[in-house]
C-alpha cells in the first residue's frame, strides 16, 4: 500500500540508514540480490519476470556486484545451475514466471526434498496455452506441493523486504523459498519505495552463511560455535558427503516428515524474523492481513496487488453503509490457518476471488484453502458463507468498480456458490459460429463467418518454381528453377496484415522458404516472434494449417503430427498424397528445443526443422541466445567497465544438427534469394524421401539489432561475405560451399559486417579490439574446416 | 532541487492521474518513467506509474500510466486510468482509430502531438471539454535533435500548471545525464522548447466527460470500448473451443498504415522489370504479381501494392535495380493509382481494422537508449 506511516522518519536513530528509490518490482528484486551479494544466480529469460535478471547484468557490467549471472539454456537447466551452486555451499538467486517455472517444476522438490536453502522470484504470469504473456496466478499454484516456502508480495516496496526475509529464513529452515508478486501489476509497476543506503545492513540481517567445507567451522556440524546454521556441502573434500541416495520404504516417508517439519519451524520463526526486520526497516509485515476486516460482514479475499485496489472500493462502500472489508494473504508456505482464521472471525460472508482456477475443484487454489482453514474454526454457531469467483486471467485488468461488483454480488440475493467474473459472451451476429455442448464447431455456421481466402489447393501451390530430381548414382539432389521472377507465382501461404516489426527478416524467410516448396504444407511454428506476430487472437496470418507448442518440444509436436498422418494414410483414414511438414523455430528455441530438435533428428522423422536466426530472444526485448555474437549488447550482455558484451561465441547449430547424420543441412541467407530457394525445395525432397532436413536462415531484427529496417538485406549480405554465417549445405555427409566471398573477392572483415548493427558497432573501436580479432579468428577457423570438409568427401 | 508540490485537482480518491497514449519507438514509456520519477523524487509526491502492458514494439499502441497524490496518503488503486487530469497523445492517428479521448472531462488537460492549430485540432477530433494544448513535437524535436518524448515532457509540465521547468531539468539532468552526457543538450533544448508551448484553447462547458466507455454487464471494465467497434466478437458462447482460430489468414483485415512513419515506397511501373526482387525482400506481402504479359512474354507482372499493408520499411526500395520504387513522402500522395489490394481476397470489399505492429516487448533494458537517443546506426 506504499503507506508511508510505516516508512522510517529520515534519521530516526532506531532504524538503519535507508534511502528513496522510484523502481519497479523487477528492479527491487534486482537490488535485493546485489546487496545480498548472491554466488550465482542461474535463469532463462521468461517474461514478466527477465527484468531482474536484466537488472543485475546491468550492475554487474559495473562491477556493483559479484554475482555469477548464468543464462541457462532453458528454465529446467536454470534450476540445476541452482541447485548445483546452492549444493556447493554457495548462495543462490533465480527468477521465473508461468510456463518457465513449470518447465523447472520437477526440479522444485529436489531442491526442498535434499533441503537447500535458495531463493527464487516468482513474477506471476498465466500458464499457456493459450500462449499469454499477461499476469494471473495460475503458475505460482503450481509450487503449492514443491516443498517450498512461498511468500507473496503484494506490491513493490514487500518484493523488496521479502527477498531478504527470504535468504535469512531458506537458511535458517534449510528450505529453498519463493517470493512470488503479480507479474506486471507488481513486476513492472514503479512506485516510491525504500531501501537499505548500505549494503552492509542488508549483509548483516542476513548474516554470513556458513558451509561445513569452511575450515573453520567443524566438520558435518549442523552449528557452528555462534549456533548459526552449517550447511552440506559436496566441495567438503575431508569430509565426503553424498547428495541424493536413492532410497524407497521406509525411508521416504521419514525424509517427508522432516521437510513438513521444517515447514512447521518456519511457521515458529517467521514472526520472530517479521520482527527484527521491522526493528531495522520500521517496516512490518505478517502472516496475512486485512483492510477494514474487523467488523466487515462482508469480507473479500484477494492475493496481490487487486488486495489494494479493493480497499479503495472498501472505503467507498463504507461511505454508503455497507461494513465491507478486505483480507489477504502474504505467506501461502507455511499456511496461516489460524491467523487467517483470526481475521475472519467477525464476518458473516466472504467473497473469494481467485485469480487462477483448479478447474473442477469448484474455486481457485486459495478458495479451497480459505474453506479448509475455516473448518478449524472453534464455535460454528454461526458459520461463514463463502463464496468462489475466478476473475482477473490473462491480466485481466482489476479496477475499483470491479472490487465493488464483487462485494455488491456478495451481498445480493441469491448468489451462485461459484462463478467467474468478467467474462463475455461473443457478439451476437447473424453469422458468427455455433458450438454444441461437446464443443464442436458445426460446419454449417462456420461457413456463415466471412471467409477471406479460399483455401490453397496442392494445385494451386504447384506453380512449379522449383523441381528436384535425385541422381542415386551421384546421390545427389539437382534442383531447377528458383528464379526470383518465376517464384513470385507462388501463392503466399501467410497472408498480410501480421504485426512484425516494419523490416523484420522472419516473414523475409518465410516467403522465400515457402516460395520454394512445392505442394501442401503444414506449419508448426515453435513460441517466438514469429509465432506471437502472425496468431494474435482473434486473428491469424496462416491460409494453411498451423500448429503451435511452446519452444522447448515444436520438433517433438511435429515428430507425432508425421507419424500421425502416415499411420493415418497406412490404415485409409486419410487420402493419399503429399504434406511437407515444416517446424518453424527462433535461434531462442534451438537453445532451449535443442534437444528435441536433435531427439527428432536422430529418430529420422519425414520433415524439415527451419531456424530463422536474428540472434537472440527477440520477443522478450532481446536476452543474449546462444547464437548472439560474441562481444554483442544485449539486455542480458550489456557493456560496462566490467563486461565487453556477451562472453561467449555464436553456437554453430548446422554443424549440432550434422553430427546427427541426417540427410540435409543448408544455411541459407535472403543476400542470395535463389540459392536459398533452391535449397528450400532439396529440404523438401529430402524430408520426403529421406528423412529430417535442417535448414538454417540468418534473419534481421531492426529493433535489437539496431539498424535501419531498409538496410538489413546487406546487413545479412556482409554477414554472409565475412564468412560469420557461411552458405553450405551437407547432403549425406557431403558438404558443398555454395557461396565462396574469397573467390568472388568479396570477403569482408568481420568488423565491417559487426560496424553495421547499434548492438555490435562498438566492437570496431580500438579499445574492443581484441573481442573483434577473436571473433575473426574463430569465424576464419571454422569456415577453413568448412574448406577442408568440402574438399574432402569424407570429412 | 526539491519542491514540495502541491496538486492543483484530484479525483474522488485524491489522486492526479496521467496517461500518454503512443505508438511504439516514440519513447512515451520512458516519458512515463521519467514523469513518476519526477513525482516521487523531485516533487515530493507520492508516486507510481507503468506502461500498458506489452510495451514498445515500433509502430504498436503503448499506453503510459502515472498516479500521483500526496506523499502523506498511500497509493492503492493499481489498474489503468481511465479518467486522466493530463492526456498527452504523442501520436495524432491513434485519435481516429483507438478511443485514446475516452474519460476526458473539464479537468483534463490534453496535448496532442500535431502541427495544426488547437482551434483546427478541436474542430477536427471534436473536442468540447477541457483545455487543449497543440504542439508539433516532430519538428521541435527533429530541429532540436531530441526526441518526441522529450518535447512532450517539457509540454505536460508547462500543461500541468505547477511543475516547474528548473525541475524537469534536473531530473532529465540526473537520469539521462549520467547516463548519456552526449545526449543530455539536445534533449535539454527539447524539453524547454515544449515548455514554452502556447497554442491552447479552454472549453468552457460544464463536467460532461467524453466517454464512449460502455462497460459490460458481467464486469466489463474499462476495456470494453474497444471490443465493441469489433463486429464479429468471439467470447465463450461462440468461440472455438480451444482458441483454435478458424479464419486462415484473417490478419488481411489489419490495415497496417499506422506503422508507417511517413514514408512510402512509389511505384513507378514503367521502369518495372518484373524481377522479383521486391516481393523476395518484402515482409508483408505487398506486392501484388498476377500472370501478364511483360516484353511480349507470358510473365508474372507487378500490378502493384497493397498499401493496408505496408509498414513503410523500405527495403523494396533498397533492392529494386531500376529505381522502379523509390521512398516519398506519404502527404505527398494522398491517391495512389498503384494501389490494389490483397488479389487473392475472396471477398469483394472487407472492413479493415486500423492496428500497429503486436505489442510484445516486455522489457526494455536494451532498448532504453535509442529512446533517448533515437539513434539507428
Amino acid at each position: 500500500m506504499n503507506d508511508n506511516s510505516k516508512n522510517p522518519k529520515s534519521g530516526a536513530a532506531a532504524y538503519a540508514a535507508q534511502k528513496v528509490m522510484y523502481d519497479s518490482g523487477n528492479e527491487l528484486a534486482a537490488y535485493a540480490a546485489k546487496q545480498i551479494n548472491y554466488h550465482v544466480m542461474g535463469y532463462y529469460p521468461i517474461t514478466p519476470s527477465t527484468q531482474i535478471a536484466e537488472n543485475l547484468d546491468v550492475m554487474g557490467a559495473e562491477g556493483l556486484h559479484d554475482i555469477r549471472l548464468i543464462a541457462a539454456e532453458g528454465e529446467h537447466s536454470a534450476a540445476g545451475i541452482c541447485y548445483g551452486a546452492s549444493a556447493g555451499g554457495g548462495r543462490v538467486f533465480n527468477a521465473t514466471s508461468a510456463n518457465g517455472l513449470l518447465y523447472a517444476l520437477e526440479q522444485f522438490p529436489v531442491q526442498s526434498g535434499t533441503r537447500m536453502p535458495m531463493v527464487m522470484n516468482v513474477a506471476c504470469r498465466t500458464v499457456s496455452g493459450p500462449l499469454c504473456i499477461k499476469g494471473d496466478h495460475s503458475d505460482i499454484m503450481y509450487m503449492l506441493n514443491t516443498g517450498w516456502i512461498i511468500l507473496f508480495a503484494d506490491e513493490p516496496q514487500m518484493v523488496y523486504d521479502f527477498n531478504l526475509i527470504a535468504l535469512k529464513l531458506a537458511e535458517k529452515v534449510s528450505l529453498p523459498v519463493a517470493v512470488a508478486f503479480d507479474g506486471f501489476f507488481t513486476s513492472h509497476q514503479k512506485q516510491k519505495c525504500m531501501v537499505f543506503s548500505d549494503d552492509e545492513t542488508v549483509q548483516r540481517f542476513v548474516g554470513p552463511k556458513l558451509a561445513c567445507d569452511n575450515p573453520n567451522t567443524s566438520a558435518f556440524a549442523r552449528e557452528d560455535a555462534a549456533g548459526e546454521n552449517c550447511f552440506y556441502s559436496v566441495l567438503d573434500l575431508n569430509h565426503p558427503i553424498s547428495v541424493g541416495s536413492y532410497m524407497n520404504e521406509p525411508d521416504v516417508i521419514n525424509n517427508k516428515y522432516q521437510l513438513s517439519l521444517a515447514m512447521q519451524e518456519a511457521k515458529k520463526k517467521l514472526p520472530g524474523l517479521f520482527e527484527e526486520f521491522a526493528a531495522l526497516s520500521g517496516r512490518s509485515h505478517s502472516f496475512c492481513r486485512g483492510y477494514r476486516h474487523e467488523d466487515a460482514e462482508v469480507l473479500l479475499f484477494v492475493l496481490g496487488s487487486s488486495f489494494h485496489t479493493a480497499s479503495v472500493a472498501v472505503d467507498t462502500l463504507r461511505g454508503e453503509g455497507i461494513a465491507a472489508g478486505v483480507i489477504t494473504l502474504n505467506v501461502l508456505r507455511p499456511f496461516p490457518a489460524e491467523e487467517l482464521r483470526r481475521l475472519c472471525a467477525g464476518t458473516r460472508i466472504i467473497i473469494a476471488a481467485d485469480c487462477q482456477d483448479s478447474y473442477g475443484a469448484g474455486g481457485g487454489n486459495m478458495t479451497l484453502e480459505l474453506k479448509a482453514a475455516l473448518q478449524g474454526m472453534e464455535g460454528n454457531s454461526r458459520p461463514i458463507k463463502v463464496l468462489s469467483r475466478i476473475y482477473g486471467l490473462g491480466g485481466k485488468d482489476f479496477y475499483v468498480e470491479d472490487a465493488m461488483a464483487l462485494f455488491r454480488e456478495a451481498l445480493s440475493d441469491s448468489p451462485m456458490e461459484f462463478d467467474y467474473y468478467g467474462i463475455t459472451p461473443g457478439s451476437e451476429t447473424a453469422d458468427t459460429v455455433k458450438i454444441d455442448a461437446n464443443g464442436h464447431v458445426s460446419p454449417s455456421s462456420c461457413e456463415k463467418q466471412p471467409q477471406y481466402f479460399a483455401p490453397l489447393t496442392e494445385e494451386k501451390t504447384r506453380p512449379g518454381v522449383t523441381a528436384c530430381s535425385y541422381d542415386s548414382a551421384q546421390k545427389k539432389m539437382t534442383v531447377k528453377g528458383g528464379l526470383l521472377k518465376d517464384a513470385t507465382a507462388m501463392p503466399k501461404r501467410i497472408a498480410s496484415g501480421h504485426g512484425a516489426c516494419p523490416g523484420c527478416g522472419i516473414p523475409v524467410n518465410l516467403n522465400l522458404l515457402l516460395k520454394g516448396i512445392e505442394g501442401n504444407v503444414v506449419l508448426l511454428f515453435q513460441t517466438g516472434c514469429g509465432m506471437v506476430t502472425t496468431t494474435a487472437y482473434p486473428k491469424t496470418a496462416f491460409r494453411i494449417p498451423y500448429l503451435h507448442n511452446l519452444f522447448q518440444n515444436g520438433a517433438a509436436t511435429l515428430s507425432g503430427l508425421v507419424e500421425v498422418f502416415h499411420e493415418r494414410q497406412r490404415r485409409g483414414e486419410y487420402p493419399e498424397g503429399d504434406i511437407t511438414f515444416i517446424m518453424v523455430s527462433g535461434d531462442g528455441g534451438m537453445d532451449i528445443g535443442m534437444g528435441s530438435a536433435l531427439g527428432t533428428a536422430l529418430r529420422g522423422h519425414h520433415l524439415i526443422l527451419f531456424e530463422y536466426d536474428n540472434g537472440g530472444y527477440m520477443n522478450t526485448g532481446y536476452q543474449l541466445s546462444y547464437s548472439t555474437p560474441l562481444g554483442a549488447k544485449s539486455s542480458t550482455s550489456h557493456l560496462g567497465k566490467n563486461r565487453y558484451g556477451k562472453t561467449f561465441f555464436h553456437k554453430d547449430m548446422p554443424e549440432i544438427m550434422a553430427a546427427t547424420h541426417l540427410p540435409y543441412v543448408a544455411t541459407v541467407a535472403e543476400s542470395n534469394p535463389a540459392d536459398f530457394i533452391k535449397k528450400a525445395a532439396k529440404a523438401a525432397a529430402y524430408a520426403k524421401d529421406f528423412g529430417t532436413a535442417y535448414v538454417k536462415a540468418i534473419s534481421a531484427c531492426p529493433l535489437n539489432w539496431n539498424d535501419r529496417p531498409d538496410t538489413e538485406r546487406k546487413v545479412i549480405a556482409a554477414a554472409v561475405d565475412c564468412c560469420y554465417f557461411p552458405l553450405y549445405e551437407v547432403e549425406c555427409g557431403i558438404t558443398t560451399l555454395n557461396y565462396e566471398p574469397e573467390k568472388l573477392k568479396k570477403k569482408i572483415p568481420v568488423t565491417d559486417w559487426l560496424g553495421m548493427m547499434g548492438r555490435t558497432k562498438h566492437l570496431t573501436k580500438e579499445e574492443y579490439r581484441p573481442v573483434a580479432e577473436e571473433i575473426q579468428a574463430e569465424i576464419d577457423r571454422r569456415y577453413a574446416r568448412l574448406l577442408a570438409r568440402a574438399e574432402h568427401p569424407l570429412l | 532541487m526539491q519542491e514540495t508540490a502541491t496538486l492543483p485537482v484530484t479525483n474522488e480518491y485524491g489522486y492526479f492521474e496521467i496517461r500518454l497514449e503512443s505508438i511504439g519507438g516514440l519513447g512515451a514509456n520512458l516519458c512515463g518513467k521519467m514523469l513518476g520519477e519526477l513525482g516521487a523524487l523531485y516533487l515530493s509526491l507520492n508516486s507510481l506509474s507503468f506502461s500498458s502492458y506489452g510495451s514498445e514494439k515500433r509502430g504498436s499502441p503503448v499506453k503510459a500510466y502515472i498516479r500521483w497524490c500526496a506523499a502523506s496518503q498511500p497509493l492503492r488503486i493499481n489498474s489503468p486510468v481511465t479518467h486522466p487530469h493530463i492526456l498527452g497523445i504523442f501520436h495524432e492517428g491513434l485519435i481516429s482509430t483507438y478511443p485514446v479521448l475516452d474519460g476526458i472531462s473539464s479537468d483534463t488537460k490534453i496535448i496532442i502531438n500535431t502541427p495544426l492549430k488547437a482551434s483546427e485540432a478541436a474542430r477536427k477530433y471534436n473536442i468540447t471539454v477541457g483545455t487543449l494544448y497543440c504542439l508539433d513535437a516532430l519538428s521541435i524535436a527533429m530541429q532540436s535533435k531530441s526526441r518526441i518524448n522529450m518535447v512532450m515532457l517539457g509540454a505536460i509540465a508547462k500543461a500541468s500548471g505547477f511543475i516547474p521547468i528548473e525541475t524537469v531539468e534536473t531530473l532529465c539532468r540526473e537520469t539521462i545525464g549520467k547516463k548519456y552526457p552526449a545526449l543530455i543538450e539536445a534533449n535539454l533544448d527539447g524539453v524547454r522548447q515544449g515548455f514554452q508551448m502556447t497554442e491552447s484553447i479552454s472549453f468552457s462547458e460544464s463536467a460532461q466527460t467524453h466517454d464512449k466507455q460502455n462497460a459490460s454487464a458481467h464486469g466489463g471494465g474499462a476495456a470494453a470500448s474497444q471490443l465493441a467497434k469489433e463486429k464479429y466478437v468471439w467470447g465463450y458462447e461462440n468461440a472455438p473451443v480451444g482458441g483454435i482460430n478458424t479464419r486462415p489468414g484473417s490478419t488481411v483485415s489489419n490495415d497496417l498504415s499506422p506503422s508507417r512513419e511517413g514514408y512510402i515506397p512509389l511505384f513507378i511501373q514503367d521502369k518495372c522489370i518484373n524481377c522479383g526482387l521486391c516481393d523476395s525482400t518484402c515482409p508483408d506481402m505487398v506486392f501484388q504479381f498476377a500472370p501478364g504479359v511483360y516484353k511480349g512474354k507470358q510473365a508474372m507482372v507487378n500490378q502493384g501494392l497493397d498499401y493496408y499493408h505496408c509498414k513503410g520499411c523500405l527495403r523494396c526500395v533498397d533492392v529494386c535495380p531500376t529505381n522502379a520504387l523509390v521512398k516519398a513522402l506519404e502527404k505527398d500522395y494522398p491517391k495512389k493509382p498503384w494501389f490494389i489490394p490483397n488479389q487473392d481476397l475472396l471477398p469483394d470489399s472487407i472492413t479493415y481494422q486500423e492496428t500497429g505492429s503486436n505489442s510484445y516487448i516486455t522489457s526494455d533494458s536494451y532498448l532504453d537508449e535509442k529512446r533517448i537517443d533515437g539513434g539507428v546506426v
